[in-house]
């Protein structure tokens, strides 16, 4: 079980890093990728409004799901610690 | 400095700002009741919930530059600008996630807090000095602004502005602590992102736009007239390299802003810290959207008007005295006085944890707590004036220098802070040794003080992002090799870190025991420094931009 919640919070920490870069660097795909560009979206191109909406809504979506994983994350290392008879810092034990 | 478009009626401006001013001050006021302890002063007793949390944070984030020097680069690089400015609001959430929410659990005021704990005296000492230099850079930036604002405003002299803006902004934030900024940015949020859209909206009505009832994202009826009149507005100017470049400099550096982290740090739990982050995301999306909206704007009033703006720092207040009434016009600099006053409360609040908690924790131990705080307080005034006193001769452009010390800070400090949290191995000596020749070297090779010697040109040197780029993976492969090495060199044995240095990276990742194997591994840092030395290396080819 410790190990299992290790290697998960390896996983989460990389899934959302990379996420969150994606959302953020959108731009640089069409860079890279110059044949993405050429579409049109409500009346943009699509390399300049995609990067906008990415910025802004892909990440806020990004930020719910790192939230709500995040948070359950939180949860089930205190579980295990509760049942291993230990207690994990909080503000509880006032940061120590 | 002379205005192209001066409000006419001073007292219009007089009144605006008066408002902002006094309720500030209130704020300030309210909030020093509050104030009884350390944890107050530099935490706001860790009990911002989140959605004033995130409406803080955004307003930390986004500086007076989101209304003037912004719009000024906008017109200047076009898109690519935009490109550059929307990967920002990734630095809150990646410094949440890689470090914000351990450090909130051990309850760090600063991040010198969590580098004291981690890496003992010597290398807090190091990155402390590093951080405060930043983060004066970062407060001379907006006191420019301020004073550039006040003089716009009042029509008063820069230096008379400057010296008055600088006093009153130090003063309320001065008397309101951490409680006082935080309360006090969220209410300057709301006012900027206001100012920034609704007459924006006006704006866009009478160029023709039928999306003005949705400045931010609406505006795309625009956008085949702007082509013909610029059809360059959208090209991506760059290569590849420039693009790839925004990571080491402005997504890294950000992500180890002590007044940001402190954002993150105030949260009322671990929990409502990430539930913050989303509502930043939103706030300042939507106000980021409003800068993007103005620079097409600003570019599109050019092109169609033939009016040209020779002073692009105030394109916004021109727009507005050209569209829209005049106390629209003053209400939009109180707008953007209130993005400048949010972060600079943001600064001279990280430099007063820097200085009277975590510098005067280790240069005087045994210091009271109520002493720490009074010197936190002259640490926030001193931090202030030092602002007032640089701003007195600007840089061309207003963001430029706030920009260059972003990759100053991703050479010096985030490295650090980062493997601190994530690796055990991380050295004490080798972050010291990192960390300064790194940032010596950024400085060096920046066109700002040695012009002679100089990686990239123009822009991409000016603002560090080419600097950056050889520098920020260079401190990462440097301090993992060094680590590496150090640790196992017996005479430098007392620099590497010890089982109680080991165990808080442990705990603050939530862990109830201790195992030496977790945060501990070899080849993924070695194979990290591998990555990091090619893109150094990268770097240090000619640039073509």
């Amino acid at each position: 079980m410790k190990e299992q919640l290790y290697r998960k919070e390896i996983w989460i920490t990389i899934v959302f890093s990379v996420l969150l870069m994606l959302t953020g660097h959108c731009a640089t795909l069409f860079v890279a990728f110059p044949f993405l560009k050429g579409g049109m979206m409500w009346g943009f191109p699509v390399e300049y409004i995609v990067p906008i909406l990415m910025g802004w809504f892909g990440m806020m979506v990004v930020c719910i799901a790192m939230a709500l994983v995040c948070n359950k994350f939180d949860d089930d290392m205190e579980e295990f610690a509760k049942s291993q008879g230990q207690t994990v810092m909080s503000d509880k034990t006032g940061g120590k | 400095m002379s205005n192209e478009f001066a409000i006419d009626n001073v007292w219009v401006g007089v009144i605006v700002v008066a408002i902002l001013f006094a309720i500030c001050y209130f704020i300030g006021w309210w909030a020093s009741k509050m104030t009884t302890s350390e944890e107050d002063f530099y935490a706001a007793g860790f009990k911002i919930g989140p959605v004033t949390n995130g409406l803080s944070m955004a307003a930390t984030w986004a500086s007076l530059a989101t209304f003037l020097g912004v719009i000024a680069l906008i017109s200047k690089m076009q898109v690519p600008f935009v490109y550059l400015w929307i990967q920002w609001a990734i630095s809150i959430p990646l410094l949440t996630l890689l470090y914000g929410t351990s450090l909130r659990r051990m309850k760090a005021f600063t991040p010198a807090t969590f580098i004291k704990a981690r890496y003992g005296k010597g290398a807090t000492i190091t990155i402390v000095l590093w951080m405060i230099l930043i983060m004066i850079m970062y407060a001379l930036g907006q006191m420019i602004g301020l004073g550039q604002a006040f003089e716009m405003l009042f029509g008063i002299p820069y230096n008379v502005a400057l010296v008055v803006s600088g006093i009153a902004t130090v003063g309320y934030i001065t008397m309101g602590g951490m409680y006082g900024a935080s309360y006090n940015a969220a209410f300057q949020m709301i006012i900027m992102t206001v100012a920034m859209i609704v007459p924006m909206g006006a704006i866009m009505k009478a160029m023709g736009s039928s999306g003005w009832w949705f400045p931010p994202l609406a505006y795309g009826d625009m956008v085949p007239a702007m082509l013909k009149v610029l059809p360059t507005f959208f090209d991506m100017k760059y290569d590849l390299r420039w693009y790839f470049a925004l990571i080491p400099a402005f997504t890294l550096g950000p992500v180890a802003l002590p007044h940001l982290a402190m954002r993150v740090f105030t949260s009322s739990s671990v929990k409502n810290a990430r539930w913050a982050v989303v509502w930043f995301v939103l706030f300042l999306g939507l106000l980021f959207a409003g800068t993007y909206t103005s620079g097409f704007a600003g570019n599109y009033f050019v092109a169609t008007t033939g009016k040209a703006i020779a002073k692009a720092d105030q394109t916004l207040l021109i727009l507005n005295v050209f569209y829209n009434p005049m106390w629209v016009a003053a209400f939009v600099m109180g707008g953007a006085l209130a993005a400048g006053l949010s972060t600079v409360g943001g600064n001279l609040m990280a430099i007063s944890g820097l200085v009277g908690n975590d510098l005067l924790g280790i240069l005087a131990p045994n210091m009271e707590a109520k002493s720490r705080i009074r010197w936190g307080f002259v640490a926030l005034g001193m931090g202030g004036v030092i602002a007032i006193l640089l701003a007195f001769k600007p840089p061309k452009f207003l963001v430029t220098s706030i920009l260059w010390a972003f990759g100053l800070l991703a050479s010096t400090a985030t490295p650090g802070i980062l493997l601190g949290v994530w690796w055990k191995e991380a050295n004490k000596l080798a972050l010291i040794v990192s960390a300064n020749i790194c940032g010596l070297i950024f400085i060096i090779i920046s066109p700002h003080v040695f012009p002679s010697i100089v990686v990239g040109k123009g822009a991409t040197a000016a603002l560090g992002m080419s600097g950056g780029l050889v520098t920020v993976p260079l401190s990462f492969a440097l301090f993992i090799f060094l680590s590496l090495i150090f640790n196992r060199m017996p005479a430098l044995s007392a620099w590497a870190p010890s089982l109680a240095d080991k165990q808080v990276i442990d705990r603050i990742h939530g862990w109830g025991d201790y195992d030496e194997n977790r945060y501990n591994g070899k080849v993924w840092p070695v194979v990290l420094a591998l990555v990091c030395l090619l893109i150094s290396f990268w770097g240090l080819q000619p640039w073509k931009f």
